[in-house]
């Protein structure tokens, strides 16, 4: 069996359910480190054509609660060991549940890969071979132009810089073995573990901006917490009047969690009002609590609505207490009815410093404007233009990114423990070959073009 | 005027260090070889550095040896000085490298050659191929001698159309000013081979006692010396006293070097357009050094010597096509050369190559089928480069006579493997120079194992003798028993020797009993400190010892390149059949089409490799093939009933 691969089986898109599929010889032990079946001995049975409910996760954070199918090779679509795994509808579950498959091993599908195992496995018939070398094709074409139009401007030199940065590190590794007695100054260990920490600095800060590039595609998830009351309903209502929703009503929520999806500037906001948050002995309102704090626990911004009387006399409920400690940095804090105040000006000493505060009301709009522009700053922190930049959005560039800079921190541990030059070089080359599947540079020509460019060499 | 002068199983033209190789191996292989010369005085001349081996270099002296062939016991035993460079960058790039006796060497290799029964050798210069219906039949001289073989290996260097250039002085000639041929190349032009027009560049020889050593920084010979041949040599030099190596000698350049050259830029010919092949980058001369490392105010001179009785010395690192007066004045302004005499100038020189994609993965021209091409005429550059080559053509021209499956490295056999599969699939744009970063199971393609990799194939083909054979086997038992001693041996908690050792060497001390081997894991700890706890290892030979410590202390990295082979081999294993006609691929980009059939891969492995197919081409052939199989299936069964 091949290497293994996987990849989105269904249209792109939001659906009813996405199924992603899982192909090669590795494909049931990802299957095994990434799902939690609630039948455990069923799915220890090992059987094929079988399916399994339970928990998909990546490491240990779960992602979606998923049907999975399970072929055992040969008789299977591709005539490898398969799975297929039927989650829920939206694009960024199935993504993350792709991105899981990555981090254990598994490999992005080419354009009609799965399709080519099959056929070259006797799986399909020979009628359809053509429309498979069409598929192909097409698909190769499309996402290279894909790749050049999202690599353009400040992306693309940043990524350049990055893919320089290590080709300079792997040149002059090459460059002192190749030419022992040639006129490159051997670099010194602590240099060259202080410039591969320095690519892999500026490598990470890019994959940063590449969330924010997914953030801008499915939505940053809002979550407006508050006790019973103090204005969230309000809050969610103002959003939906000033700005433009895009989904009302998302099926599959319930009635004590509501999920809105509108746009603020170019950024897709996904808001969800959760229950109010407080301590509780009511079964019913336990549950829809307990649904909060998992809201709370995924969210990418958290807006805290306080009551402007109780913030004045210092009366926070253990439940603030907890979300402005456990999650200060995605935390702002809206200090509401500020309306029913003679004076603007708080005493903000309460609350952490590095907690954003704002005077708000809902009521009046006061400070709305604020918190939007609040909202996009953090959405774009790190990549400084609001205009629309183009993103690593690629699922598969940032995985190319990913294994980057885990080559790079693989090279750098090697330094420190004083493994050999020659052995460094080999994570080194791993991470530019990396990022150079991201810019589609030649690393072998590159490397040497690099090499006697920089350095006199030559006796 | 033409006359039949004799019949032979294979003729190798050229006896430099790739026709050397070939002959020897042919020979020794049980074919009867005619190896043709213009000059017997100059077989296996070095018209360069009077040095052999070094990074990738050193490596494939060592494969040449491990395969049974020559060059590593003439360079050991005519070595001037050894040196092991890159001893602290790792177990897979240190790489030998001598100084050698230049004109031992040559007496050396035409001893050898003598030696060698069914070898026949005869100074004449090839002027034709004979082609009998696009199959090789023999060759024909200068003066009118006909000879007939099977298989024909062309090592020609750069005596094709050679063209010597020193300022503006240019005139028809190879190195060491020998006759070079017009006619051969045209010949090969008539035939349809597709050449191309090297440049390579070679530094002035100076007198030795016009030299003022005392401005030089001395380099001398290594303390421990090791040799390249895995057979026991001993250098007719030095013996085994290391200390009585020639050493070599470190000068610099200056500002003012850098100011004559600069000054007279408008007389270099590799300025003003007179030359036309493209010379290499990794050798550049004086001049393009000056011109592109403008900041640099110093570049390196290393003073060889050419031999143990010669005047001669080689001057490294200031190649040079310069007239001969400013060859002379730049001389003057090195410290310590101010009154240093020229004995033969620097020069440029241009040569006839064959491309070598036309060639498939033996060496064989694909157009000619008998006819094979090895060394510098393929576009490499080196004498290691050439060696390897002619030792391979060597092997697969005796194959062919002996209708027996041909002789095919991989890249991850060794560096001739991916010297060889570079040659033919990439394209190949300046003079070939193998580098260890070429090579990418670097790790695995290491000096010390080139035996381990190489010696059982040479064994199978018939170039690998008893002798070798005997120290072969004797080292693979002597591994294992080194690696069970490490295995069997366990250190306690108590044993006061290794806790001392492993404080001073800042290592954690044990806090449980741990095996040697465990031990020999941690980066710090050598096969010197077990030598010190078992001293029963200490009767095996160092070089097996350290082989033994390499595989068990990179184990971790030398497992994972060989999952990588693995997956290479797979690839490699998928043979493309010859009659494919790539334009009636449906899918296949026209650059791909255009490509394939300029190389006609022998199998899917080399397609991925060749520049300008891209991976989606190869999915696309995968399938065609699958299609044509399952067709021919469907015909068969079609035929059947």
């Amino acid at each position: 069996m091949e290497d293994t691969i996987v990849a989105l089986a269904t249209p792109p898109g939001e659906g009813a359910i996405h199924i992603i599929r899982l192909s090669g010889k590795n494909a049931f032990n990802i299957g095994k480190a990434c799902f939690e079946p609630k039948n455990k001995n069923k799915w220890q049975a090992d059987t094929s054509y079988t399916l399994h409910y339970g928990w998909f996760l990546d490491g240990t954070k779960k992602i979606d609660q998923v049907l999975v199918a399970r072929m055992r090779g040969p008789q299977s679509y591709t005539g490898e060991d398969v799975l297929e795994i039927h989650c829920h509808g939206g694009m960024l579950v199935a993504r993350r549940i792709i991105e899981a498959c990555l981090h254990q091993g598994a490999r992005l599908a080419e354009a009609g890969e799965f399709s080519k195992r099959a056929f070259l496995n006797g799986k399909i018939d020979l009628v359809q071979a053509e429309a498979i070398v069409d598929l192909i094709t097409a698909r190769t074409s499309l996402a290279a132009d894909l790749a050049l139009n999202q690599l353009t401007g400040s992306l693309s030199t940043k990524i350049d810089d990055v893919r320089q940065d290590i080709l300079d590190i792997l040149s002059y590794i090459e460059a002192t073995i190749d030419f022992p007695e040639d006129e490159v100054d051997d670099l010194a260990q602590t240099e060259l573990s202080e410039r591969l920490i320095k690519a892999k600095e500026k490598a990470v800060e890019i994959l940063k901006g590449s969330k924010t590039g997914k953030i801008i595609r499915e939505g940053l998830l809002t979550v407006i917490a508050g006790r019973p009351n103090v204005g969230k309903s309000s809050l969610l209502n103002a959003f939906l009047e000033e700005e433009r929703a895009i989904v009302s009503e998302i099926p599959g929520t319930t009635r004590d969690e509501i999920h809105e999806y509108i746009k603020v500037g170019e950024v897709l906001l996904h808001l969800i009002d959760t229950a109010g948050i407080r301590d509780s002995s009511d079964p019913i309102e336990k549950i829809g609590v307990e649904r909060a704090w998992k809201a709370l626990n995924k969210a990418d911004v958290i807006l805290l609505l306080l009551d402007v009387n109780e913030y004045n006399a210092k009366r926070f409920s253990k439940e603030e207490q907890i979300i402005m400690e456990e999650y200060a940095e995605k935390t702002i804090v809206l200090i509401n009815k500020i309306d029913l105040m003679s004076s603007y000006e708080l005493n903000d000493s309460y609350i952490p410093k590095d907690i954003f505060v704002l005077p708000f009301s809902v009521k009046t709009r006061f400070g709305f404007e604020e918190l939007k522009k609040e909202i996009l700053r953090r959405v774009y922190e790190g990549n400084h233009a609001i205009s629309a930049e183009p993103l690593l959005s690629n699922i598969r560039q940032i995985n190319a990114l990913e294994n980057c800079i885990n080559n790079l921190e693989k090279a750098q541990e090697a330094v420190y423990a004083n493994i050999p030059f020659d052995l460094v070089s080999i994570d080194v080359r791993a991470a530019l070959e990396e990022i150079s599947l991201i810019t589609g540079h030649n690393v072998q020509e590159d490397l040497l073009n690099n090499i006697f460019s920089r350095f006199c060499i030559g006796k | 005027m033409e006359y039949f002068a004799g019949k032979y199983d294979v003729i190798v033209i050229g006896a430099g260090h790739a026709g050397c190789e070939a002959a020897l191996a042919a020979a020794r292989m049980g074919c009867e070889t005619l190896l043709l010369t213009q000059n017997i005085d100059k077989i296996a001349n070095m018209p360069c550095n009077p040095s052999i081996g070094g990074p990738a270099k050193g490596h494939l002296v060592r494969e040449i040896d491990a395969l049974g062939g020559q060059m590593a016991i003439v360079a050991d035993e005519t070595s001037l000085q050894v040196r092991t460079l890159n001893t602290g960058k790792g177990p897979a790039v240190r790489a030998l490298r001598v100084q050698s006796d230049k004109r031992q060497y040559h007496y050396r290799m035409l001893k050898e050659l003598f030696k060698q029964p069914r070898l026949t050798l005869i100074e004449a210069l090839v002027e034709k191929l004979k082609v009998d219906n696009y199959r090789i039949t023999g060759v024909v001289t200068r003066n009118g001698a006909r000879f007939e073989a099977k298989s024909v290996v062309l090592t020609s260097g750069t005596y094709l159309r050679g063209r010597i250039i020193i300022g503006e002085a240019i005139y028809e000639g190879g190195p060491g000013g020998e006759a070079t041929s017009s006619a051969l190349s045209n010949n090969l032009k008539e035939l349809g081979l597709d050449l191309g027009r090297f440049k390579t560049g070679t530094s002035p020889r100076i007198q030795k006692n016009t030299v003022d050593f005392s401005k030089f920084i001395i380099q001398p010979g290594d303390s421990e010396p090791k040799r390249f041949s895995f057979l026991p040599t001993e250098s007719i030099f030095w013996g085994n006293d290391p200390s009585k190596q020639l050493p070599c000698w470190l000068g610099y350049t200056t500002k003012e070097t850098h100011d004559v050259i600069r000054n007279n830029l408008h007389r270099a010919p590799l300025f003003t357009g007179v030359v036309e092949g493209i010379g290499p980058r990794y050798c550049p001369s004086i001049e393009d050094k000056v011109v592109r490392f403008a900041q640099r105010e110093a570049h390196q001179i290393f003073l060889e010597p050419e031999g143990i009785n010669s005047e001669e010395l080689y001057l490294a690192g200031i190649s040079t096509s310069l007239p001969e007066e400013i060859q002379y004045m730049f001389l003057k302004t090195i410290p310590g050369l101010e009154k240093a005499k020229i004995l033969r100038p620097g020069y440029a020189i241009e040569y006839d190559i064959v491309k070598p994609y036309q060639l498939s993965l033996t060496l064989e021209v694909r157009s000619l089928p008998g006819l094979f091409t090895a060394g510098q005429l393929n576009g490499t550059s080196g004498y290691e480069e050439a060696a390897a080559q002619g030792l391979y053509a060597g092997i697969n021209a005796a194959l062919k006579v002996k209708e027996t499956p041909a002789f095919v490295l991989k890249r991850s056999d060794g560096y001739l493997g991916v010297m060889i599969d570079d040659l033919v699939n990439k394209d190949i744009k300046e003079p070939y120079r193998l580098l260890t970063s070429r090579a990418e199971y670097r790790l695995l393609l290491r000096q010390d194992n080139a035996d381990l990799r190489l010696t059982e194939m040479g064994r199978k083909i018939g170039l690998v003798d008893d002798n070798r054979w005997r120290i072969f086997n004797d080292k693979l038992k002597k591994l294992e028993e080194i690696k069970k001693i490490w295995y069997n041996t366990v250190f306690s908690v108590k044993d006061t020797i290794v806790q001392r050792i492993l404080k001073e060497l800042g290592s954690s001390t044990l806090r449980s009993s741990i095996r040697a081997e465990e031990l020999l894991k941690r980066p710090e700890f050598t096969v010197r400190h077990l030598q010190e706890l078992i001293p029963e290892i200490n009767n095996y030979e160092r070089e097996i010892l350290e082989e033994a410590a390499i595989q068990i202390k990179y184990k971790g990295y030398i497992d994972k390149q060989q999952e990588e082979v693995e997956k290479f081999i797979k690839l490699e294993e998928q043979e493309l059949p010859a009659d494919l006609d790539y334009d009636k691929i449906r899918g296949l980009s026209n650059e791909a089409k255009q490509r394939l059939k300029d190389v006609n891969p022998q199998n899917v492995g080399q397609a991925s490799r060749i520049s300008g197919v891209n991976p989606a081409d190869i999915s696309v052939l995968l399938i065609y093939l699958e299609q044509r199989k399952r067709g021919m299936a469907d015909a068969r069964s079609e035929s059947n009933d």
